[in-house]
């Protein structure tokens, strides 16, 4: 590895290591919004669905070179594994070294572009610059069209924040936590007003960028792919609710692609965080996330899954499900029959069955051999449809009843070898039926003691 | 009863299809078979795989069909599974039939047959999608970007046309060492696909000075991207399944 160690300092490897594993608590790290084609000369191109090129042990996609420019930071944040306060090995990379390295990893087909964060050395205009100039360096001297995302450091300079928003496909700018007030106790150096700031700038970008684009074909794109944000969920005691709602807002006035939540995961040991002995709180992650996707794909709202009430998601059931089994009175849905809306709302009903379903039935009427087909999930979907006016089996809609079968394993109904079979259970199926008559049973059939 | 007898190929099947609407057979009556197996009480036509043919075929399902459903037809015929042929062959007759739009080609799915085309498009998409992540290059000495891959479907050729718009400056190539295939592409150029001989491991060239450190480097940083606190192996194996991880960098052992 001597060759690639730079000059004095600590050699790449080493480098790579510490940058690496500051940057990973990021999740606001997929490729996908863009859809750009290579140019015929540079290296690089985007596909829309984004790519993934790897999975880490975790479980968690590997989609870009995921690192921080330094892992320096005058701020001290009480969660970050960064803060200037905790004693962590620091390193800085040169742009050219993060420009080699992307370039050298997305030749080899390892990564799709470049996730680019970092800690806040000197102050944020400082750091912003630092990253324009190595992005700068990565699309005009390198060459690079692959996809490039970077984080707006809140505080800097709006016009540096415009310049790099023309050379990226994404920025994001982290909210952290869902209210201000957790801002305030983890976080003493950033402001709300400081993060949506810089947000609503590069919203009023992207929307000026798009009127420019219909007028001039070939006007600069500024953040084509949208910007995201992340929070950080379970290190203050907000509930799903105020989250979900922190959430909706922000898609609705922010015009945001994605929302990310990001269990939380006690990496400084402070006295002010909670200890968490079940590990980070995944499953309210995973909750939360479906959740989004219901916001975002199904035309749901975050009143109707959650309310001041509940303001928690069910641990058993998933948001949907859960919505269903409170609005009984809506079901059975008639596959047939209903409208794109209320077939998205069954639960085991995802987009692309929906699309698939009101295509199909045009043609045919559909059975529920044919909705197995077309990929709905049967046995959540069959408490809450009817195919041509009847139920798949003799179902009773009944809050309770449905949500025993929809959680506890046993009871749910078993499905034949086949994967449609029910048989009704016979008197003849009873165990003792099926084993041969021994002598004992003979002799007391004849005693009559049988 | 007619069967159509075809070698596995775009061009044999495709050109069984042109027979079977020029000699106006009864579509409900024919079929089109890739084995040679045989079918009591019918009449065996062995297909001669025709250039002429198999294009105006092309030509006129992209025309009617659209271009994604041309392509998934094409994705269906380039699956390992043996009724293929047959499953395009009566989706195609529907969609005729039926008059169908583009993009509505697969609309009926609870057809038995349409679903099976639908399926094998799928499956052979989604294994296309998979290697378009998991192909790993290597650099070789004199500076060509290799891959080895072993496809359950013959899926090189949907490959090349994304790493060809993705590294139009490099010369690469791709390996399917099940089928002996080589997909190349010179730098600046159109690829190209190479028939050698089935069944051969990976190709013993020389890496570049330069490969090793950046392979460790990779591995290195993959490793240090996993969160420990929330290492889930099942969700890993779900997402990447093993057969893929032979030829992917990140999980090779170093000897």
């Amino acid at each position: 590895m001597e060759f690639l160690a730079v000059g004095q300092e600590m050699p790449l490897m080493e480098k790579l290591g510490i940058l690496a594993n500051s940057a990973k608590y990021d999740v606001a790290c997929t490729s996908s919004g863009v859809d750009r084609k290579g140019n015929g000369v540079d290296m690089g191109n985007c596909v829309a669905a984004g790519i993934c090129h790897s999975f880490s042990s975790d479980g968690r996609c590997i989609s870009l070179l995921k690192i921080l420019l330094t892992n320096e930071c005058i701020y001290d944040c009480k969660y970050c594994l960064n803060r200037c306060s905790n004693d962590v090995p620091r390193a800085t990379f040169t742009p050219d070294e993060v420009c080699t390295l992307t370039v050298e990893f997305y030749r080899r087909n390892y990564i799709e572009g470049l996730f680019l964060s970092s800690g806040i050395l000197n102050n944020p205009t400082f750091t912003m610059e630092l990253i324009f100039r190595t992005i700068w360096l990565l699309r005009k001297k390198y060459r690079f069209n692959g996809y490039v995302h970077v984080k707006a450091i809140p505080g800097a300079d709006p016009e540096l924040i415009r310049r790099t928003g023309f050379l990226v496909d994404r920025m994001s700018i982290n909210l952290e936590l869902p209210t201000a007030e957790g801002l305030r106790t983890l976080a003493p150096n950033k402001h709300r007003k400081s993060i949506l700031t810089p947000m609503r700038q590069i919203q009023n970008g992207i929307t000026a960028n798009k009127n420019d684009l219909v007028l001039y074909r070939n006007a600069p794109t500024f953040v084509g792919g949208g910007q995201a944000t992340q929070m950080i969920i379970g290190a203050t005691p907000e509930n799903d609710y105020q989250i979900l709602n922190v959430a909706e807002s922000l898609y609705q006035k922010f015009d945001l692609k994605r929302v990310f939540y990001s269990a939380f995961v006690n990496v400084t040991g402070d006295k002010q965080l909670p200890a968490l002995p079940g590990g980070p709180p995944l499953l309210r992650e995973h909750r939360l996330y479906q959740a989004d996707w219901l916001l975002r794909f199904y035309g749901f709202k975050a009143s109707e899954l959650l309310d001041e009430k509940r303001p928690f998601f069910n641990v058993m059931l998933d948001p949907k499900e859960d919505w269903a089994v409170r609005h009984l009175d809506q079901f059975p849905v008639e596959i047939n029959r209903a409208p794109l809306e209320q077939l998205l709302r069954i639960p085991g009903v995802g987009v692309k069955s929906a699309q698939r379903i009101v295509a199909a039935r045009r043609s045919a009427n559909l059975t529920f051999a044919d909705l197995k087909k077309i990929g709905v999930v049967l046995k959540r979907a069959l408490y809450f449809i009817t195919c041509g006016g009847r139920m798949m089996y003799p179902v009773k809609l009944e809050e309770d009843y449905i949500v025993r079968n929809l959680t506890e394993k046993q009871e749910r109904i078993r499905f034949g070898s086949d994967g449609m079979s029910y048989r009704q259970m016979s008197l003849f199926d009873v165990g003792n039926f099926g084993q041969p008559v021994t002598v004992t049973d003979r002799i007391q059939a004849a005693a009559g003691q049988l | 009863m007619t069967v159509y007898r075809c070698k596995d190929s775009l061009e044999s099947i495709f050109t069984a299809i042109y027979l079977a609407y020029e000699e106006k057979r009864n579509h409900w009556d024919t079929c089109i078979n890739l084995t040679d197996e045989p079918v009591l009480f019918a009449e065996d036509v062995y297909v001669e795989p025709d250039q002429v043919k198999m294009n105006k075929v092309m030509r006129s399902l992209h025309r009617m069909f659209g271009e994604k459903d041309y392509l998934s037809l094409c994705m269906a015929l380039a699956s390992r599974d043996e009724g293929k042929a047959q499953a395009v062959y009566r989706t195609v007759v529907d969609g005729l039939a039926m008059k169908r739009k583009a993009g509505h080609l697969f609309d009926n799915l609870a057809n038995d047959e349409v679903h099976h085309a639908f399926a094998l498009a799928r499956l052979v998409g989604r294994e296309i999608g998979h290697l378009r992540e998991f192909v790993r290059f290597r650099e070789l000495e004199n500076g060509v970007l290799c891959s080895d891959i072993e496809p359950e479907n013959n899926v090189v050729a949907f490959l090349m046309p994304h790493f060809s718009d993705r590294l139009p400056q490099e010369n690469f190539m791709i390996c399917d060492g099940r089928r002996g295939i080589f997909a190349i592409h010179p730098a600046g150029r159109q690829w190209y696909l190479f028939y050698g001989e089935e069944g051969q491991g990976p190709l013993p060239f020389k890496e570049s000075a330069q490969e090793q450190a950046y392979q460790e480097l990779f591995k290195y940083f993959c490793h240090k991207i996993a969160i420990e606190e929330r290492k889930n192996p099942k969700l890993q194996r779900n997402m990447l399944p093993l057969r893929f991880r032979k030829n992917m960098t990140e999980f090779l052992q170093n000897e």
